[in-house]
């Protein structure tokens, strides 16, 4: 089987060599025919299509992000370089560049009003301002030509001569292959794992410590630059910037590419444009049949391929990712420093003072104190609905406060839910939190970002320092899962492992981030007894290394044997705090729980 | 201000509401914003012209035909729809598929409807006079309509078997199923019966306002914007947005000329959005 798949890969590998090539012979292919130079157009928009495709797959796609502007910011690319290269009278490369950077601005500008709307609301603001940018162009007078738009927009000369078509249909092949290639190594990089557990999990990733807001502004900001540069090729193209290039009709063609595709697939968005190219040039000349034919090819392939090509290609059985074999001695290989730094033993690390949280009427937690200390397995437990989750979603701040105050490390914690994180509280949920269409090696990197010092422009271009940061955080990674057993299982899909697995890589990813505390939400739910002895060899590691790990638990057996110090909490009040001895003896622990027999009885 | 640029406003306003509200109901059972809506108004339109006009056809019979030519529309509509939704896992199938059938209906008017904007003529000449502005019969209809449309509505889902079994699949489609609630036949009424709202409404009000084969997607969006300023899934905030952007454009238009209106639309729905994420009466929607 891993045969054929690496066949097919290299199969892949020898198409796209072939398909660049015939892109780049393609001038020379035409000259013989009648009309060399309608045939290199066709090809051209086709390209710009292109590279518009793969930064709406980098915002829709990967982010997750609803937008239906990319036509208003093919617009705002074009206008930007007829406005500075044409009226101007600017370089045409460096006017290329602008349009970028205009698109990039752009794009920022609407995320950055918008970053309070779900995601519904996002796709309307931007719809809205699409309509807006566009009503603004027609009735922008001399500066943008008004309905007539402008005219005249060359393709950039070298250095200032005009260069020929076929020298710029050359270019922008090799813009489109760069294109590909920035799409491609973000996706590969922290950038894009950070993107794509925001879009699956916007409450993961804040544990993580991402921030969700700076990450989408980064990520909008990034598909706009392509944008901008799409439209202003596009305009090169054409020849003219006008207004109704911006119209949402003219979207129909990224998305119909997009979906038959693959939508969250690095090669789907240029393969399904290049689809759609082909059969909009066998349908040419019918006019307002183009539309009819293009919409129901989309239907029909969201019916008949609802992934996309890729998307179907890697879900199916060649293309799906298996299971390596682990060589003998390889987990040897991994050497791994889990000791927190910079804390002494029982040192306070997080602590909450008299919090209280109440829900309109309901006293979820009813003034609480407790220590959390470094070196300790500290647990939590309570029947239901005695507050024990709300108190951690208060200290975390994923709840404000009624009242009272949280200190971490001797200061009080920051007010925001990812800054706590990165000062070092992290926490698995009760409810598998896994990013499931991401790798397992990629979820727990993506734990490991805060350590990766590398900008996104060090991860487009694979600088040496991204290089080293990366190949470390691998090998880091390697390290964590070959202590939890499941080396060899890096390239499946997280979605696809069990569910004890699933919990045990969610504890890894967590200590990825290297916490000082850890709180671990109901771990031992549903595991079968080896995974059980996994994970408690795993936590009692983490402790000895000074790490303090907070377990909220309802398996007494598994709490009682593991926890160096017990907090019972009934009603939203502490009603008991020692070691697990002590706590089976109080006799309000008791008390409280006489009537629930079975509790009584285990604790007993 | 002229009482008269109000009314005018009000007519509009109730033009976008009634829009919004189909866009509504069809919301309810899906959680899918349509962008095909907008068609089932130029379906109106086109017919009323094509019925009315060309094949002078009594008023009637014209009523029915079209009320089971938007009920058909519907049934396809939701075919074209929730086909490519159930078997796409994507978040954004609903939008791409919507835009998709919008566009297909589009282009279908345009290949019928070459050079031809819908309007015959009024179906009740006559105007009512309000303090000096004048009000048409035809216009006053659309008013009632909307308040009609808002008030069934509301009775149905308070009331009946089915409105309640909307609510609960608004609430949890999974569970209502689980429940034995019929989630497919509810999501296929909410199609037709949306259709068959903005078609009439369409057929009702393209006498006065000019409708061209390809403006669907314009009335769609003034839907959306409507639905949003109000709050998306809430009856009383499509009224409320509806009624607001009407009067606004009505006002704008004749205090700083015609291209303002729009303009003062998209500005009013971003501001809102920016302001108040969740429009007037909107519950938090999140993801899917």
């Amino acid at each position: 089987m891993i045969s054929t798949f690496k066949g097919l890969n290299r199969v892949f590998i020898t198409a796209s060599v072939l398909a660049v090539a015939l892109l780049y012979l393609f001038p020379v292919l035409v000259k013989s025919s009648n009309n060399p130079s309608f045939y290199l157009q066709v090809v051209s928009v086709a390209v710009c299509s292109a590279i518009l495709t793969i930064s709406l797959n980098i915002c829709m796609g990967y982010g997750g992000l609803l937008s239906l502007m990319h036509t208003g910011l093919q617009m705002v690319g074009g206008y930007s370089i007829a406005i500075l290269a044409v009226k101007q009278g600017w370089n045409g490369w460096l006017a290329l560049v602008a349009a970028a950077v205009i698109g990039a601005i752009f794009a920022i500008l609407v995320i950055l009003i918008s970053l309070r709307a779900t995601y519904l609301y996002f796709g309307m603001i931007t719809l809205a301002v699409n309509l807006i940018a566009m009503e603004a162009v027609r009735h922008g007078g001399e500066f943008t030509g008004g309905y007539n738009g402008l005219f005249g927009v060359f393709a950039p000369g070298i250095p200032n001569g005009m260069m020929s078509a076929e020298g710029f249909y050359r270019v922008m092949i090799t813009i489109l292959i760069l294109a590909y290639i920035v799409q491609r190594n973000l996706i590969f990089s922290g950038f894009g794992r950070n993107t794509m557990a925001l879009r699956e999990s916007s409450e993961t990733a804040t544990a993580l410590g991402i921030s969700p807001n700076m990450h989408r502004v980064k990520v909008f900001g990034v598909s706009g630059a392509l944008a901008g540069l799409a439209g202003a090729l596009l305009s090169i193209q054409i020849g003219y910037a006008i207004a109704d290039i911006g119209d949402l009709n003219n979207g129909l063609i990224f998305f119909v590419g997009l979906f038959l595709g693959g939508v969250g697939t690095l090669a789907g968005p240029v393969l399904g444009v290049a689809l759609v190219a082909i059969i909009d040039f066998l349908i040419r000349g019918t006019g307002q049949y183009r539309t009819l034919v293009l919409g129901s090819i989309l239907l029909l392939t969201m019916i008949v391929l609802p992934r996309g090509i890729v998307g179907t290609y890697r879900a199916s059985r060649y293309g799906s990712p298996r299971s390596r074999e682990v060589m003998p001695g390889e987990a040897d290989n991994f050497h791994l420093d889990i000791d927190v730094k910079n804390v002494t033993k029982g040192q306070v690390l997080f602590e909450a003072h008299d919090v209280v949280k109440h829900f309109g009427g309901v006293h979820a937690v009813d003034g609480i104190s407790v220590q959390f200390k470094a070196g300790e397995v500290h647990g939590i437990i309570g029947p239901n609905g005695s507050g024990k989750s709300t108190l951690i979603s208060a200290m975390t701040r994923y709840h404000e406060l009624t009242s009272g105050r949280v200190t971490l490390l001797g200061a009080e914690a920051d007010k925001k839910p990812f800054k706590v994180a990165r000062d070092g509280v992290t926490r698995v949920f009760q409810i598998p939190h896994l990013f499931e269409r991401v790798s397992v090696l990629d979820n727990v990197l993506t734990g490991m970002y805060r350590r990766d010092k590398y900008s996104i422009f060090d991860a487009i271009f694979r600088t040496p320092r991204y290089l080293k940061a990366n190949s470390r955080s691998v090998a880091e990674s390697k390290a964590l899962l070959s202590l939890a057993g499941m080396l060899g299982m890096e390239e499946l899909a997280a979605g696809s492992i069990s569910h004890g697995q699933k919990r045990l890589l969610e504890v890894i990813r967590a200590v990825a981030t290297e916490p000082k505390i850890l709180i671990l939400d109901e771990p031992a739910t549903g595991l079968t007894q080896d995974e059980m002895h996994s994970l408690t060899s795993l936590i009692r590691t983490l402790a000895a290394g000074g790490m303090c790990v907070v377990l909220i638990e309802h398996n007494v057996a598994f709490l009682m044997d593991l926890a160096d110090i017990v907090t019972v909490i009934q009603s939203g009040k502490v009603i008991a705090e020692g070691t697990p001895k002590e706590v089976q003896k109080n006799e309000r622990v008791l008390e409280a729980y006489l009537g629930n027999t079975d509790f009584s009885k285990e604790l007993a | 201000m002229s009482l008269q640029i109000w009314i005018d406003g009000l007519f509009v306003g109730s033009v976008f509401a009634i829009i919004a509200l189909s866009m509504t109901i069809v919301y309810q059972p899906t959680r899918i914003m349509n962008f095909a809506q907008g068609e089932g108004f130029i379906l109106g339109a086109a017919l009323g012209y094509q019925m009315m006009g060309v094949w002078k056809w009594p008023l009637i019979q014209s009523l029915v035909a079209l009320v089971i030519a938007a009920a058909l529309m519907g049934f396809i509509m939701e075919r074209m729809v929730m086909l490519p939704v159930q078997l796409s896992g994507s978040k954004f199938a609903w939008i791409i598929a919507t835009l998709a059938a919008a566009m297909i209906f589009q282009s279908a008017f345009n290949i019928k409807y070459v050079n031809v904007t819908f309007s015959y003529f009024d179906i009740i000449e006559k105007d009512i006079s309000i303090f000096g502005a004048k009000l048409s019969i035809q216009k006053l209809i659309v008013i009632l309509m909307m308040i009609a449309v808002f008030i069934i509505n509301d009775q149905f889902l308070k009331r009946t078997l089915w409105g309640r079994s909307i609510r609960a699949i608004a609430h949890n489609p999974d569970t209502s199923t689980i429940l034995g609630i019929p989630t497919k036949p509810v999501i296929k009424l909410a199609f037709i019966a949306g259709t068959v709202i903005i078609a009439l409404v369409g057929f009702l009000a393209s006498p006065v306002i000019i409708v061209a084969p390809a403006a669907g997607l314009f009335f769609t969006i003034q839907g959306f914007t409507a639905a949003i300023i109000g709050g998306v899934g809430s009856p009383k905030g499509a009224v409320v947005g509806g009624l607001m952007i009407g009067i606004l454009d009505s006002v704008v238009r004749s205090w700083l000329g015609g291209t303002w209106g729009l303009f003062s639309t998209f500005f009013v729905l971003a501001a809102i959005l920016i302001l108040k994420p969740n429009g007037f009466f909107g519950k938090r929607v999140e993801g899917r």
